[in-house]
């Protein structure tokens, strides 16, 4: 399946979503190549262990090849994925009980952390986040690496935006209280991170 | 209460509030954009966690992605295709293929039945055998023959590899039922469903090559034609 380089990715996923929905192998495997990367990034919030990562991308387009004639347009493709992503990721997630992002916040009520000394940023906003429920940080992740909408963040989820709005609030909150200097006093960590 | 107080405590403070993150990622409708810029310019607050929300958006975007192996991946998922494909007979996409699917329950179904049906007869010979032995000496003279299973007209050996599927398909299509066996050496008797010659159903038995063996019991009746 050759897709015109001219076409926009939104343009380029549908045509190839048509062409999945005939049988199209070769669609699939060009699909797959185009989103692995992006859901890579997504799914490493769900776990670190590659293996699961992987089996969860290819859960997810083993559902993609099933389902490509069911798909009606009413989101984007990409919308569509990465939902399907999510509820893959989820389910394997509620599996593993023992999965290492599975404390909350809640948990450690009385921790702080602030980078000091040689604490890498990133190092410290990856722990911070991992002290988050799962959702909370998903959808901190869909909004601030990817982008998406509150609306958009609602069909990934397959929840009402008042409930995505709820959990990004929430997510805000406990990084308020778990990483005082990023979420409130600027102090000299802008420039750092900048 | 102070100005300040009263605009955090009002709906709109609230409502602008949850919407932030939006803004930060510039994915907010028109309408809804110009609503945060009118409150922030009038609340510390908000402008305050404005401010925040940019540098939690800014550290998330800057973390490294973790570079997978996509090529190595696509293998695996390849593998599994092919695995379905395989098994349902057809490279196509799921709704095909659950059609494809029925066909083999189908098969399914019917190689239980038969494998059913072989134990099946394979117990009644088993009590034939017992009732037989009750019901006979249990020594044989050098000049009687062994007893013949009522109705045998064929003895059979198949390869050991056939299965019960491949076994009860060969004698449907050559129209013979299992009245006794295996024997220790492998032999079947066999006798006939229908009145297909015992030639014919030795014809059609022969042409297969996990039919080791197959003989008739009993001289072939003379042809009309013969003296």
């Amino acid at each position: 399946m050759l897709v015109p380089a001219k076409n926009s990715p939104k343009e380029r996923d549908s045509a190839l979503l048509v062409a999945i929905s005939t049988g199209d192998r070769r669609a699939l495997e060009e699909l797959y190549l185009s989103y692995h990367r992006r859901l890579a990034r997504f799914l490493s919030r769900f776990t670190s262990r590659y293996e699961n990562v992987e089996e969860i991308i290819n859960d997810t387009f083993m559902v993609v090849w099933q389902s490509a004639k069911d798909f009606r347009n009413a989101s984007q493709v990409s919308t569509w994925i990465i939902g399907i992503a999510y509820r893959t990721a989820l389910k394997s997630f509620r599996r593993q009980k023992n999965h290492t992002g599975a404390l909350s916040l809640d948990d450690y009520p009385e921790q702080t952390v602030d980078p000091t000394g040689d604490t890498e940023v990133s190092d410290w906003l990856k722990h911070g986040l991992s002290r988050l429920p799962v959702e909370q940080r998903l959808t901190l992740e869909l909004a601030y690496h990817m982008g998406h909408s509150l609306e958009e963040i609602a069909a990934i989820t397959d929840c009402p935006v008042g409930t995505v709005k709820a959990r990004m609030f929430h997510a805000r909150e406990k990084l308020r209280q778990y990483l005082p200097t990023l979420s409130g006093a600027p102090s000299d960590l802008s420039a750092r991170i900048g | 209460m102070t100005h300040d107080r009263r605009i955090e405590n009002s709906a709109e403070h609230h409502e602008v509030s949850e919407l932030l993150p939006w803004y930060v990622n510039e994915t907010l409708a028109e309408r809804d954009r110009q609503r945060v810029d009118a409150h922030v310019g009038v609340c510390a607050s908000c402008r305050e966690d404005l401010a925040a929300q940019r540098r939690i958006c800014q550290a998330i975007d800057a973390q490294p992605a973790v570079d997978y192996m996509p090529v190595a991946s696509l293998k695996k998922l390849q593998a599994r295709l092919d695995a379905q494909a395989e098994s349902g007979g057809s490279l196509a996409p799921p709704k095909e293929q659950a059609a494809n699917r029925l066909p083999w329950r189908g098969w399914m179904a019917a190689s239980i039945a038969a494998m059913a049906v072989a134990v099946a007869l394979l117990a009644a010979d088993r009590w034939a055998q017992v009732e037989a032995r009750r019901t006979q000496p249990n020594y044989r003279t050098v000049t009687s023959s062994a007893p013949r299973p009522q109705g045998e007209v064929i003895r059979a050996v198949f390869s050991p590899t056939i299965t019960l599927v491949e076994l009860q398909t060969i004698l449907d299509e050559a129209q013979l039922r299992i009245v006794s066996g295996p024997t220790e050496a492998g032999v079947y008797s066999l006798a006939s469903n229908s009145t297909l010659t015992v030639r014919a159903s030795l014809a059609l038995l022969r042409q297969h090559s996990t039919v080791r063996f197959a003989e008739g019991t009993s001289p072939e009746p003379a042809s009309g034609n013969s003296p």
